[in-house]
């Protein structure tokens, strides 16, 4: 579903990512872990094109691209086929939750109105907000706002979800909401690549997990391997800080 | 420190003289200073008073030759004092200068205001036409036709009293002669020394008919200084008795038999005019300004439309543009911002012609104040869509929206409410800059203030009057601009 070799991205002289390669296969759920700073979230920016990249070869569901700038076309059924979550959930605030999810599917898609609408509220019902379909969203809490995003991404159907740190503007006693619709959805077997600091999530959902350090990827491996048998030490002293 | 104090005592009660000298009597404190200040407008004003072409620092002009041979009766030197034309009376009864000398016509408007000498030149009206024009010979071939004449003149009043015919008033008098070239207008009619002396510089023009209706320039001296006024008619009446002014005449080629009309004066008694009279009268007044509230409120409508649709395209062109256009619209935003809308305005409607376009104008106008604006307009959206967070357009795209599309439906939806404030101030300033087209002919709101205060020379009254109505048309905006904002508020819990 996604595959990665050696994708090199910097920010004028400084290097960001140094030569990643990755694959994931569909219907999993990779997480990304790693310091701040590593680089784990340009990665995912350049998986749907939001960043250009400097070099290397990227295969998303089907559409790849190098260096060389992408035509409309496929640039738009890249950004079809991968949903994303905004660590800052950029809902549009001039929207109801309900046009926020609708807008795509009927402005993009040409779908009617109405059967965005049934559909919007079949996925506003899997996240838990059908009541709260015609409130603003500044009228929500950050873990409904989330969730609403996810719903957003959801209704253009795209065939892999990249979460980019979607809990860590939240509260943590907000986070649980927005990491169960996340769990139930990769237990739908929706393909997904998530950069999280949620150890405990990463345990308990990846198929896989990354850890990046320093823009290349320092150890992967099953999320039992890499938590419980950590084989570099640059990932133990990462890990500690979240064990104690 | 006591002799000190005298001395400062002597010299304070000095200046209290001094002071009451000047209300006392005009004519002691121009001998005392030795100084005549007359006042008249150079701008545009031969053969009256003008720049020398060949030493702009230095006025030329017949009555420049007039002044100084009245200062010399005087025994004093005359000092020209530069004031806009149509605002020399009440200039001279604000104390600014001593005397108008200046082409003013002895009118009963004029004499109701201010005192006015024997006359000492007799003028004709002389219309001007293109060479090849033999139909518009006398005022009354002129109904029907576009005729310029000078804003605030005997001239304009004939033109206006006549009916039937298309007055354009113009500021200055070489505007009109351009536009006459330029076919915007049929004829010109103006006071005959202005007709001598432009006709020598405008070889496609002609004088067409004889002059006619002849009246007389006098010098306008304030009402309370008598002496002043027997002195200068004494004078007056000297120089044209030892031939001072037929020499000047002749020497500027405006002798004409008509002046030996000047024995025939006959100065008659006018009754004082009150002021606030425009009050009493309103029923009057009230419409005429209303009906040119009707051309503000057009242009200013119709140039901020073209300012909000022009002003989006150069903010969208500016921000997402390549970069060769991006340049462009930078280029036209910082050079229209860097210069007067006046000199815009003039641009359009005088500059354009001599590369072939001729714009009426109101379109002119409407052009004037719309590509004027849309560089603050563009500038105000872009700083709107620069206040929306960068995530809103990586979402949008991040759904599969075009650029343009997230443009449409995410960035400027949410850039309006921001950018309301701005535009509404924009609005109100454009309604109220909208004054300006009067330099290009079009008669709005302000223009019919000056030219009604200048023919009642109530200045109060009529001023508010207009203020008034400029603030019933803005206030309204500001309220639709806060209910707009109230609406589109949509994050407010």
């Amino acid at each position: 579903m996604i595959a990665v070799e050696q994708l090199t991205k910097s920010f004028g002289r400084h290097s960001v990512l140094r030569g990643i390669s990755m694959t994931q296969p569909k219907g999993e759920a990779t997480v990304i872990i790693g310091p701040s700073g590593c680089g784990k979230s340009t990665f995912l920016r350049c998986l749907n094109q939001l960043e250009t990249i400097d070099s290397g070869q990227v295969t998303v569901a089907g559409i790849s691209f190098n260096e060389k700038p992408t035509d409309h076309d496929t640039q738009h059924k890249l950004r079809l086929r991968a949903g994303m979550v905004f660590q800052s959930f950029n809902l549009f605030p001039h929207l109801t939750v309900m046009q926020n999810i609708t807008i795509a599917p009927v402005r993009v898609n040409g779908e009617t109105q109405e059967s965005a609408e049934v559909k919007a509220r079949e996925l506003l019902k899997k996240v838990g907000l059908l009541e709260r379909a015609d409130f603003y969203p500044s009228q929500l809490s950050g873990g409904q706002q989330q969730r609403a995003a996810i719903a957003r991404a959801l209704a253009m159907q795209p065939e892999v979800m990249l979460f980019d740190e979607p809990t860590s503007a939240l509260d943590p006693e907000l986070r649980g909401e927005v990491l169960r619709v996340m769990r139930e959805l990769a237990e739908e077997g929706m393909t997904m690549l998530v950069v999280t600091h949620e150890m405990n999530f990463a345990r308990a959902v990846a198929d896989w997990v990354l850890f990046f350090d320093d823009g290349l990827i320092a150890e992967d491996g099953t999320p039992e391997q890499v938590f419980n048998e950590p084989r570099k030490e640059r990932t133990r002293e990462f890990l500690r800080q979240f064990t104690q | 420190m006591k002799f000190w104090f005298t001395r400062t005592a002597i010299w304070l009660l000095a200046v209290f003289a001094a002071s009451q000298l000047v209300h006392a009597d005009t004519l002691q404190r121009i001998k005392q200073d030795g100084v005549l200040k007359w006042g008249a407008d150079a701008e545009g004003g031969a053969p009256y008073v003008f720049p020398d072409p060949n030493q702009p620092d230095h006025l030329i002009g017949f009555e420049v030759e007039i002044a100084d041979a009245l200062s010399k009766k005087l025994g004093v030197r005359a000092q020209m004092v530069q004031n806009q034309w149509d605002a020399l009376v009440p200039a001279l009864q604000r104390g600014n200068f001593d005397i108008v000398l200046n082409g003013l016509e002895i009118t009963d408007e004029h004499r109701a205001q201010i005192a006015m000498s024997v006359p000492y030149y007799v003028y004709s009206q002389q219309i001007i036409t293109k060479k090849d024009n033999d139909s518009l010979t006398n005022m009354a071939s002129l109904k029907g036709h576009a005729v310029g004449t000078l804003s605030g003149t005997v001239a304009q009043r004939l033109l206006d009293q006549a009916g039937g015919v298309d007055v354009r008033v113009y500021p200055g008098q070489v505007e009109p002669f351009r536009d006459l070239n330029n076919g915007r207008i049929d004829a010109v009619m103006l006071d005959l020394p202005i007709a001598v002396y432009y006709l020598t510089k405008e070889p496609n023009l002609k004088r067409s008919g004889e002059p006619f209706a002849p009246g007389y320039y006098g010098v306008g001296i304030r009402k309370e200084d008598e002496t002043l006024l027997l002195t200068l008619n004494k004078a007056i009446a000297e120089l044209q008795g030892d031939g001072t002014l037929e020499k000047i005449y002749r020497k500027w080629n405006l002798w004409d038999k008509n002046q030996l009309l000047i024995s025939d004066y006959k100065p008659k008694q006018v009754a004082q005019q009150k002021v606030f009279s425009s009050w009493r009268n309103w029923r009057t007044y009230l419409p005429l300004l209303l009906k040119s509230a009707l051309v503000t409120i057009e242009l200013s409508l119709l140039g901020m439309t073209l300012a909000i649709l022009l002003g989006l395209a150069l903010a969208l062109v500016r921000l997402y543009g390549i970069p060769p256009l991006r340049w462009l619209t930078i280029a036209y935003i910082e050079g229209i911002r860097g210069t007067p809308l006046l000199i815009q305005l003039y641009l359009i409607y005088y500059g354009l012609p001599t590369v072939g376009i001729y714009l009426n104008a109101f379109v002119a106008a409407v052009l004037g104040l719309g590509l004027n604006y849309a560089a603050y307009e563009a500038e105000n959206y872009r700083a709107g869509i620069q206040a929306i967070p960068r995530g809103q357009m990586e979402a949008a795209l991040s759904l599969g929206m075009g650029r343009w599309l997230a443009l449409r439906t995410i960035i400027i939806p949410q850039a309006i409410r921001i950018v309301i404030p701005p535009v509404t101030n924009d609005f109100i300033a454009l309604f109220k800059d909208s004054s300006l087209v009067s330099v290009i002919t079009m008669v709005e709101l302000t223009k019919e203030y000056g030219l009604l205060a200048l023919t009642t020379y109530d200045f109060i009254g009529l001023g508010l009057m207009t203020a008034a109505i400029y603030f019933v048309l803005s206030y309204p905006i500001s309220i639709l601009a806060r209910h707009l904002e109230r609406k589109l508020h949509y994050d407010r819990r």
